[in-house]
Order: C-alpha cells, then structure tokens, then sequence
C-alpha cells in the first residue's frame, strides 16, 4: 500500500480541487448576479440566473470534481476527500481507525487552502460578496431541519458509495461517474435548503477564510455540517451492509451437492 | 514441443515454456521471465499490492517489443 505520508498528501490534494471549483462556482454565480434584486428571501442570488439551473451548474462542478479525482486518485488513497465517508467507512469496519484522524487533517487543510486561494485569485468580493462559497440554512429553514436535509444528501452519497464501489458486485468502472451525479443531483435539490455541503470539510475550509479574512462568522452553523452528514454516511454504511447481505441458512438446511 | 529460437539456430532442444504472446515454444536459455505486480482494491479504500507477483514468460522479440513501447 502506499505510505501514509503520500496517501495524506493525496487527500490534502483532492479536498482542495473540490473546494476550489466548487465553492468557486458558487462564489462566482454570487459575483455575477451582484447588484440584481432577489425576487424574494429564499434567493441569495444563485437561482438569479436560472432557478434550479444556477444549483445545476454548481451540483455538475462538484460532481464532475469528485468524477475525476475518483478515477484520478481512488486507488492512491481511496479518494475520501470527506471526512463524514473516512468516519463511514472505519465505523464499518472497512478503513483503519488509526488513519482516521490523519485522513480528516488532510481534508481540513485542503479545504482551507483552497478557500485561501480563491480569495485570492477572486479578490475580496469572493469573501463579501461570495462568502467563500460557505454553507448555511436559508430563509425559514430551522436548524433541526438543515440537519436532517444534510443527513438525507449525505444518507445517499454514501449509499452510492456503498453500492458503487465497496460492494464487489458492482459494475466495475461505474463508481466515479455514479458517485459523481450523485453529489451533482443533491446538491441541485438541497442546495437551497443548506447549501448542500453533505461534507463537513467543504464547509470547514470557508467557515476558516470567511473568519480569518473578515467575512461572515458563521461557526454557529457548523454542526448542521458536522451532525448531518456523519449520521447520514453512518447510517447509509450500515443500511446497505444490512439489506446486501445474503440470508445465511439455517443449519439444519445445509445444502450439500 | 521443441524451442523456436534454438531451431533458427540449427539446434534442437526441448521447450520448458511457451511465450503468452506469440505462443513460441522456448527452452530455458531462450525464455525471459517478466514479475508482475498485482494490486488489488481501490476506490473508496487505496490499493493493496499483493506480496507475490505474477510471472510472464515472454520470447525475446515480444520482450523487445514491449520495452520498445
């Protein structure tokens, strides 16, 4: 197996790719519909150009992101880039418990470096005006809420994940592609919940530059984007595991041939 | 089976392996071993590789071949 150190290195890598284009796509969308008026409070802009279609792009940059380091970097490191799916994977048994923490700092340091990054190749109007891309519950969704609309979109990235490609039956080669859409097609419907992060690390790293660079303190928010998403990858794991295994047989009914 | 390169050769001699390419039989003088690594696994876990490898017998013209590439 490749050594921890690389395998670190390689999470740090993919989390950063899917922070930079895809809270980037969302800063930009922000940026670009600067100065319209919200036809009412559940639009923050994105939505602005084309409705669902805004939510669309921003789902297909995620999605196509996590595509491509899938196929890029999933037989390197596993290609986690979450940590809600390394916690996932170790609670059934199927990652070591010792790198849990060690793929997680890696995770978090991506983040944050690709959210420092985008305020600095955009300027500070992705941190006012873009917010960094950073998650939060919009107009009359109540905290309880967010987490459970999180818990949903991270129960089905994992069950994808499980389905795809841990379980040996899967069609090979599918995986990227399948877990790709899938993030795509949540965060099209969630994203006007809570912004869809099914990701605690993607909301970490904006949390971190909008702190540190002066914008919106939105810390307060952050366990919808832990809570939510952990439960969520947990439960998915073990669901599957459950309904995919085979019916052992009784052992009086041993069929022998 | 007899080798192939030894029979250019003006020699005869008994095959002990036959190219996976081009299917030549080949005596031990003429046979080149090729390990494999085998790894196993993948996304969402990293890959493992396997601690032995897979031999490929080859003859020396696919061998060239290969390396050519």
């Amino acid at each position: 197996m490749i050594s921890l150190k690389k395998r670190f290195l390689t999470e740090l890598i993919g989390t950063f790719f899917l922070v930079f284009i895809g809270t980037g796509s969302a800063v930009i969308t922000l940026m670009i519909t600067q100065g319209t008026t919200p036809p009412n409070a559940f639009n923050i802009g994105i939505g602005a150009l084309g409705g669902l279609g805004d939510w669309f792009a921003i789902g297909m940059a995620f999605g196509l992101t996590v595509a491509v380091l899938i196929y890029a970097t999933g037989h390197i490191s596993g290609c986690h880039i979450n940590p809600a799916v390394t916690i996932a994977l170790w609670a059934t048994r199927k990652f070591p418990g010792s790198e849990v923490v060690p793929y997680i700092v890696a995770q978090l340091i991506g983040a944050s470096l690709a959210s420092f990054i985008l305020a600095g190749v955009l300027g500070m109007n992705a941190v006012t005006v873009g917010g960094l891309g950073a998650t939060a519950p919009f107009e009359g969704v109540s905290y309880i809420q967010a987490i459970i609309a999180e818990l949903v979109g991270t129960f089905l990235l994992m069950f994808v994940i499980m389905g795809a490609a841990v379980d040996k039956r899967a069609t090979p080669g599918f995986a990227g592609l399948s877990i790709g859409l899938t993030v795509a097609a949540v965060i099209t419907t969630v994203g006007n919940i809570t912004g869809s992060s099914i990701n605690p690390a993607r909301t970490f790293g904006p949390y971190l530059g909008d702190l540190i660079l002066g914008g919106t303190n939105l810390w307060n928010y952050y366990p919808i984007y832990v809570i939510g998403p952990i439960v969520g990858a947990i439960l998915a794991a073990f669901i599957y595991q459950y309904i995919s295994s085979e019916e052992k047989l009784p052992a009086g009914k041993v069929i022998r041939e | 089976m007899k080798c192939y390169m030894c029979a250019l050769e003006g020699k005869d001699s008994d095959a002990v392996a036959i190219c996976v390419v081009c299917g030549m039989g080949l005596c031990m003088d003429h046979v080149i071993r090729e390990e494999i690594e085998i790894w196993e696994g993948g996304f969402p876990l990293p890959s493992k590789k396997l601690e032995k490898t897979l031999p490929k017998m080859l003859c020396e013209w696919c061998y060239e071949a290969y390396q050519s590439g």
